[in-house]
């Protein structure tokens, strides 16, 4: 099943990492770090394939950003993408909910800036 | 507290990796987006609820590599560090053979993740 992310059809929306096959050496660091399971392996060619893009999370680039070659990009600016879909699916509502959910469920996540920031120091 | 579980990252020790989001407290109009973007399993955010901002409470909870907070703030609030010095940290483990090592033992253990 697919996930929806703060209330969106998250079929709605194309986003997955694309792997330029010139130049990824096979390393499997996409693999380890995805942790949706978009990704497959290969075993007779070695490499990564993406076997399940509608589990990619919606603006996540952390595949790309840790792989060594930069052989991964996505279709699109992901906070412009992000942007879009935020506005055009009005999701605020949504997100007090869930944050409300969550403050609800971890009530230690209930803090002052001050009292974290004196903590730190 | 950081979660046990996510102290270390890959083989090192995620205290000694710079990367968590930092929050611009004069942008952050509160509305909680990061909050609950950042996974129940992480849960980076605090709240406060009185002057209404996120706040970073277990920053070396946050997944290496990760900034989908930053990427959803519409207010632009939250930072992080330049990503390319995460490539370098990649390099490293991966020219030592730790990557492929882990990789290996994951398709052994979850066959469904071979083609």
């Amino acid at each position: 099943m697919i996930k929806k992310w703060h209330g969106v059809d998250r079929s709605k929306y194309k986003w997955y990492p694309i792997i330029d096959y010139e130049v990824c050496n096979g390393c499997g660091m996409c693999l380890l770090t995805c942790g949706n399971n978009v990704f497959k392996w290969d075993l007779n060619r070695n490499i990564p394939v993406i076997a399940n893009p509608d589990n990619c999370v919606l603006g996540c680039t952390t595949c790309a950003k840790l792989c060594p070659k930069d052989a991964i990009t996505f279709q699109d600016d992901p906070r412009k993408f992000l942007r879009k879909i935020i506005l055009e699916n009005k999701i605020f509502p949504q997100v007090k909910k869930e944050l409300d959910e969550r403050l609800e469920k971890y009530p230690n996540h209930v803090v002052t800036i001050e009292e974290v920031s004196n903590a730190r120091n | 507290m950081q979660e046990t579980s996510l102290a270390y990252w890959h083989v090192k020790e995620r205290k000694t990796i710079g990367w968590y989001p930092t929050i611009d407290e004069e942008k952050c109009v509160g509305c909680g987006l990061c909050v609950v973007t950042c996974s129940e399993k992480r849960n980076v955010f605090g709240y406060d609820s009185i002057t209404k901002k996120a706040v970073v409470l277990y920053p070396y909870n946050c997944m290496v590599g990760c900034d989908n907070c930053r990427v959803a703030c519409l207010w632009d609030a939250i930072n992080f560090p330049d990503p390319n010095s995460l490539k370098e940290l990649a390099r490293e483990i991966i020219d030592e053979g730790i990557i492929s090592g882990e990789l290996r033992k994951k398709i052994a253990t979850d066959k469904s993740l071979i083609l």
